[in-house]
């Protein structure tokens, strides 16, 4: 007995030696790559590698396994990364989940991962991307300086009236901010230039590498107890990107939030500087809600910028009496068109802007053609782009098929690649990615592929450069017979002659062969709304929906689908319920909702169209869960010039 | 933005014949570790424009005295192979624009991905 004893203890240390070893791999990885450290003492937080929406897993599924291991807080899971934060009320539970947990499979409905878990010291919920928060810029003699400079008796007439409004109060300098168009008079500058005080800072930040060119605008807000701003994007056509804030007198909590409803707040400092690039200036609105006191971290040991919204899941949170605080935001006037990778909230890239408030109607022009798919198409691929890559993992079989047939060294170019899920497939392969949503081109980007932005009626690629080319389940989105042909007639004239392409559109007919394609068959799987479709999702289906959504026959208006039906229309809108980034725990039912926009085709209509492109076969035809494919092959004999 | 990626990417900006290749403008350079695969880059070469890639990688500061023209034999050349490893895959434009050499037109890079849309007029 007390051989088998030790024998036993023996097997197990090993198993737990190895654990511990890819344990501290993880640990290692997410210290290099994220800058996350883990600490051996017991905290009531954890880091969950491999945990992630990154790995496939949905909140659902995680929070479902943490949940049984004690009161669970708190649950973070940063948009496609591999790994995701967990906080207990208390440490037992913390550690009872370490404890239980690491080292154990995780069966999602996609895939199957192995939890690794380490305590961390504080939840790194990330800032907004872009967004940087510099604490103690300036000293605080220089604040009080700066503060002095200030003189509102010269202010507009307005003064009075904003006191009696009980508004906050703005001065201009450089050139003023029109509050009735959202935009500056760029050939009427102010005769005050920006005060001679902000000089030292401005060079500060120039020094620091914050910003390479001098601000020439800038805008003091004075914000009392119970004021704030709405949250809004600066005007991209008025500022260049960098957008500078340096926050006086008080601190302040200010709120950004993105399109598809993650908020995260930030608390400002007094004497910090926020520095806004990129997303966080040109996607994510920012606005301090007008209130007499704020939320913020109690303990300094937490990560001190961020103070969550939500009371009740968040602990360690104190209430801060709100003073008066004075921001000097200080920004560089644009002069040319903003070109942007957010064209959704840019109102240079826009034509005009949409807000249909009746459901559109088919286009009959190409601009309204391009306004409908700005509208259900590419504003919402940009809001939903964690959570739809979080759904698309699993390649289509007859997809990797064409792209591992393809020899080594193939150029490939794989217009409408969303996330970047082909792009990997068949590593040989040299494969260029490109979408219309900057969004889900970061993703295949921070994979490491190969991607730009662009548009698939118009690829920046040259004229018979590719051996190949695919396009996944995008030709459907496109509003137009015209623009349905004319993108085909672009990624023929990509390829070489005797290259290939591969299309993929959503078909009318679901049903095929007397079988129903999966997007049919799990619809009464999915009779309750708050199911996640990740388990179920097959490219491009959407979320369940068991509401009736009105129904528009006449006059050639746009129907709404109801999800994981038949459909009775070749043109409708698809909604998509997010379900990440909202953190209602309490179920889905106040979920946003975005439609987009479908040309679904019928049988042998991929077919037809490709015929009506000159120099292009169509060598083979088929249907694959409930969508149209096409191989195209340009005549090998055009001779290119 | 990689050098494969500069590579293969020309203007297509409406009534240009010659966009190609795109003058790189870079404010931020970043040079990754990737795997060496030197069949992989063997196969790559012929694809290539390679004037544009040693122009490019020669603007970057990052041409490592790679020829003007390329030499025969390279396949069995593996420091050259390395060479090319590291301007086509490891060089990365994080921050610039891309210049079309005709209209002048700039195509912003930002946070390493070009943003190549055009606007209406343009198209």
């Amino acid at each position: 007995p007390t051989t088998s004893r030790s024998f036993y203890a023996g097997r197990r240390s090993k198993e737990e030696k190895k654990v511990f070893r890819k344990q501290l791999r993880a640990s290692h990885t997410l210290l290099k790559h994220e800058g996350i450290r883990t600490t051996r003492q017991p905290t009531k937080s954890l880091v969950v590698a491999n945990g992630g929406l990154g790995n496939g897993v949905s909140r659902e599924e995680l929070s479902a396994v943490l949940r049984e291991m004690g009161a669970m807080e708190n649950l973070v899971m940063p948009p496609h990364k591999p790994f995701a934060f967990v906080t207990y009320r208390c440490e037992e539970d913390a550690t009872n989940a370490h404890t239980r947990l690491n080292g154990q499979k995780l069966l999602c409905a996609e895939n199957s991962v192995v939890l690794y878990l380490s305590y961390v010291n504080s939840v790194a919920e990330t800032l907004p991307q872009g967004l940087v928060l510099v604490e103690d810029f300036v000293s605080p003699e220089e604040e009080a300086q700066l503060l002095a400079a200030v003189d509102w008796s010269s202010a507009h007439e307005d003064v009075s009236a904003q006191k009696a409004l009980k508004h906050r109060r703005v001065k201009h300098y450089g050139f003023e901010f029109r509050y009735d168009n959202n935009n500056v008079d760029k050939d009427k500058p102010l005769p005050a230039c920006l005060p001679g005080e902000c000089l030292p800072v401005l060079e500060r930040c120039l020094r620091d590498g914050h910003i390479n060119i001098m601000p020439d605008q800038l805008t003091i807000n004075q914000y009392e107890s119970g004021q704030g701003i709405p949250p809004h994007v600066d005007t991209h056509s008025a500022f260049e990107d960098t957008i500078l804030s340096l926050s006086l007198g008080a601190k302040a909590v200010m709120e950004f939030r993105h399109p598809d409803g993650r908020v995260v707040a930030v608390v400002l400092p007094s004497r910090s500087l926020l520095v806004m690039k990129g997303e966080s200036r040109y996607l994510w609105t920012h606005g301090i809600t007008p209130r007499k006191f704020d939320l913020v971290p109690a303990c300094e040991s937490q990560s001190a910028a961020l103070a969550s919204p939500d009371v009740r899941t968040q602990s360690g949170l104190t209430l801060s009496k709100r003073g008066t605080r004075t921001s000097f935001t200080f920004r560089k006037i644009r002069h040319e068109r903003c070109r942007c990778a957010f064209p959704s909230a840019c109102d240079s890239q826009r034509t005009t802007s949409p807000s249909p408030a009746s459901p559109p109607s088919l286009p009959c022009c190409r601009a309204d053609a391009a306004l409908l798919e700005e509208e259900y198409v590419h504003r919402v691929y940009d809001a939903i782009a964690s959570h739809f890559s979080s759904t698309r993992h699993s390649p289509w079989p007859h997809v990797c098929q064409f792209l591992n047939l393809l020899a080594p060294g193939s150029v490939l170019a794989d217009v409408g690649c969303g996330n970047g899920k082909y792009l990997g497939v068949n590593p040989e392969l040299v494969a260029v990615g490109c979408d219309r949503s900057g969004a889900l081109v970061q993703i295949c980007a921070d994979r490491g592929f190969h991607a730009f932005v662009s548009d698939a009626l118009s690829v920046p690629l040259r004229t018979a450069s590719c051996d190949a080319c695919i396009s996944i389940a995008v030709i459907h989105h496109f509003s137009t017979q015209e623009r349905r042909l004319a993108a085909v007639r672009e990624l023929v004239r990509l390829l070489k002659p005797g290259g290939q392409a591969l299309v993929y559109v959503w078909a009318f007919e679901q049903e095929y062969n007397k079988q129903k394609s999966k997007y049919l068959k799990d619809h009464n799987r999915d009779s309750s709304p708050t199911q996640n479709s990740s388990k179920k999702t097959q490219e491009p289906h959407g979320e369940p929906d068991t509401q009736r959504h009105s129904y528009y026959p006449a006059e050639d208006k746009l129907s709404v689908h109801t999800n994981r039906t038949a459909f009775n229309s070749q043109d409708l809108l698809v909604p998509w319920h997010l379900k990440e980034g909202n953190n209602d725990t309490s179920g889905c039912s106040s979920a946003p909702v975005f439609h987009r926009y479908y040309h679904v085709f019928q049988q042998g209509e991929l077919e037809q169209l490709c015929s009506q492109v000159a120099g292009v076969k169509v060598k083979s035809s088929y249907h694959d869960q409930g969508n149209w494919c096409v191989v195209l092959e340009k005549d090998p004999s055009l001779q290119m010039i | 933005m990689k050098l494969l990626t500069h590579n293969m990417l020309t203007s297509h900006v409406k009534g240009v014949t010659k966009g190609y290749p795109l003058l790189i403008k870079a404010t931020e350079v970043k040079v990754n570790d990737v795997d060496f695969n030197p069949q992989f880059v063997c196969r790559m070469i012929p694809k290539l424009e390679w004037s544009a890639l040693v122009e490019a990688a020669d603007l970057l500061g990052h041409r490592q005295d790679l020829p003007s023209e390329l030499v025969p034999d390279y396949e069995k050349n593996e420091d050259f192979l390395k060479k090319v490893h590291r301007a086509l895959l490891e060089v990365e434009v994080i921050e610039g624009c891309l210049q079309c050499p005709e209209s002048g037109r700039e195509f912003p890079i930002s946070r390493g991905i070009p943003n190549m849309l055009l606007n209406e007029d343009e198209v």
